[in-house]
């Protein structure tokens, strides 16, 4: 599925055209990612144990509130998108969150914030990691693996499953992008603000 | 601080919402909150969802109204239908999916079927059940109306006109739907859907309290400061020419315009994907558009269960007297350059992410405060004496707690009336 195209500009150059046709061509980018993973052919084995310590890393930082060091593992380019359902795209329908890197540094300051209330005190969080499935794509792969995230905050706790879907590119195997699905979403959650 | 044996005892509204002061109980107390499901919620005018959301015949949508499962439906006539979803055979619930399209609602029980105005059209083996008056079996249907394409329905027996109901908030409801390019505003599909462990109330009390926004919303005016905007929150409450309204039937409005003379675009945060979709809008020569990808900068709220806040609609949904949840649905403005509404998905994420969960906080700190019995009273004094215009509507500066006054003192008058409720 694809947006329909924004109106091209009136009296404006090609390259404007092109600077708002880069944020549709991002949103279909992420919806093609979320809506093709289920077709997807068994993944390489090789690859996906390689892959495997990386989300581990990823999980133990978001678990240990090193959300700095988190985010660091980023590209300039980065979007991390919580959408509402699988049928979901960034450009028609409402998200919990779509982040670019500037909006992700955000969220690690307000993390940081002591009026935060939302968050401090914080989110004792514990991530389960599974199913790790990785694909080859031009600079780096592309993995999906299952995730239960138990949430401990004011005394309650709740326990919440999904998956995520990640794309490492380049030497580093930064995160360009990671989509995650939490179908309780759909259905309500108390405060997801500890979601990342 | 004072002495009580029970939490439990008849409940005098008169005693229990009095206009300085309210009682912890009509937040904790169960029996209460059985009552409101009908006293309040039935008899009462509930907004139920937005025609935009039903385009075609057969569209229809589920929600809860005081608890009861309901359906929003378009007939085959055009007509907006609101069901009881519920079988009138064994009481099953029809429609499971949260929305769909279906010609005939089919129990999947034993297969009684109903079209989708409610009436009942068949049953499974009609020879050995003889159905003398298949109208007497239609499924409940609720009085339904709408406004500006709003649907509101009610199981009150007598309910006051719709437009009588709005009264004087329907100014501010024709300026939020006006603003949109010929009127037209739509509902997406998908909200956001957030519960908190605290009563469906605590929520109303923070509709059009200007006070909080200072406090509780600290962290977002904070971002805000980080990025070289003024959030409209991070506003002096106190000196800000903002006004707060208490009008008839609980509907409040906080008018923040005044306090925002560079408009409301101007108090947007850098939200993600913006400039591109700014830069093409201001290219075009639409730049006076770009105030619709942010909110109307009145927060509009109709009692008991539609609050305009930004260009969302947040229906408050109770689940129990300790819980509630949130449906946080976002308008589209169909008549505008794609730009907006690209622009307004972002834009809505945004406090959703860094001011909403601040507000839940509160709501749960709040409810778990209010378990202590031996601290009976809310206070709610700030801004007394109200005035009394004539035509009943209060004004007051946005730290006068006058519209919570307001809307509980109305509160307390359903809750002392017997509703006379019933389904059509």
């Amino acid at each position: 599925m694809t947006v329909a195209a924004a109106r091209p500009p009136h009296g404006a150059g090609a390259e404007m055209w092109a600077a708002q046709a880069s944020v549709l061509a991002r949103y279909d980018e992420l919806a093609a990612l979320l809506a093709g993973m289920d077709d997807r052919p068994k993944a390489d084995p090789g690859l996906s144990a390689e892959a495997a310590p990386l989300l581990l890393h990823e999980a133990r930082l978001l678990d240990a509130g090193r959300f700095e060091d988190w985010l660091e593992g980023w590209t300039s380019d980065a979007v991390l998108w919580l959408p509402l359902s699988v049928r979901a795209h960034p450009g028609t329908d409402q998200s919990l969150l779509l982040d670019d890197h500037r909006r992700l540094a955000e969220r690690v300051d307000w993390r940081r914030e002591p009026s935060a209330w939302g968050q401090h005190p914080p989110s004792r969080t514990t991530r389960v990691v599974g199913s790790v499935e990785a694909w080859p794509v031009p600079d780096g792969l592309v993995t999906r693996s299952t995730l239960l995230i138990d949430e401990h905050r004011h005394g309650r706790h709740q326990a919440l499953a999904g998956y995520q879907i990640h794309e490492l590119v380049g030497h580093d195997l930064h995160r360009r992008t990671k989509i995650l699905v939490v179908p309780a979403l759909g259905t309500g959650v108390r405060n997801p603000s500890f979601l990342l | 601080m004072t002495a009580i044996d029970s939490d439990t005892g008849p409940a005098d509204f008169g005693h229990l919402v009095q206009p300085h002061r309210v009682n912890r109980r009509i937040y904790t107390d169960p029996q209460i909150f059985d009552l409101e499901m009908t006293r309040v919620f039935a008899a009462s005018w509930c907004y139920v969802g937005h025609e935009s959301e039903i385009p075609n015949a057969g569209d229809y949508r589920t929600t809860t109204l005081g608890l009861r499962p309901v359906i929003l439906t378009r007939g085959r006539d055009g007509a907006v239908n609101v069901l009881l979803n519920r079988c009138t055979h064994r009481g099953t619930v029809l429609a499971a999916e949260a929305s769909g399209c279906a010609k005939r609602f089919v129990c999947p029980y034993h297969g009684w079927t109903f079209a989708s105005d409610g009436q009942l059209v068949a049953v499974p083996f009609p020879a050995d059940h003889a159905v003398e008056d298949r109208s007497t079996l239609s499924l409940g249907r609720l009085a339904t109306a709408s406004y500006r394409g709003f649907v509101f329905a009610t199981l009150n027996a007598e309910p006051e006109p719709l437009d009588c109901w709005l009264g004087e908030a329907r100014e501010a409801f024709d300026t939020i739907v006006d603003r949109h390019p010929g009127g037209d505003i739509a509902v997406m599909g998908s909200p956001h859907l957030l519960e908190f462990v605290g009563n469906w109330k605590l929520s109303w009390d923070n509709a059009a309290d200007g006070l909080h926004a200072t406090f509780a919303h600290e962290s977002y005016n904070t971002l805000g400061e980080m990025g070289d905007t003024k959030t409209v929150l991070a506003r002096d409450p106190g000196s800000t020419p903002m006004v707060s309204k208490a009008m008839r039937n609980g509907h409040m409005v906080v008018d923040q315009r005044p306090g925002i003379p560079q408009g409301p675009w101007a108090t947007m945060r850098r939200v993600p994907f913006r400039e591109p979709l700014e830069t093409a809008l201001v290219d075009a020569g639409d730049e006076g558009l770009l105030d619709l990808a942010t909110g109307s900068m009145i927060n509009l709220s109709l009692f008991p269960n539609l609050l305009f806040v930004g260009n969302q609609l947040l229906v408050i949904e109770p689940v129990a007297v300790d819980r509630t949840r949130l449906q946080l649905w976002l308008t589209s403005a169909p008549g505008a350059p794609p730009e907006i509404d690209l622009l307004r998905l972002r834009v809505d994420e945004d406090f959703v992410n860094f001011g909403t969960p601040d507000d839940l906080d509160m709501f749960e700190r709040v409810q778990r405060g209010l378990s202590i019995p031996e601290m009976e009273w809310i206070d709610m004094s700030r801004g007394l004496p109200d005035s009394d215009a004539a035509d009943g509507t209060i004004y007051g500066p946005i730290t006068s707690e006058a519209p919570q006054r307001r809307y509980l003192a109305h509160y307390a008058e359903m809750m002392t009336t017997p509703a006379k409720t019933r389904a059509l």
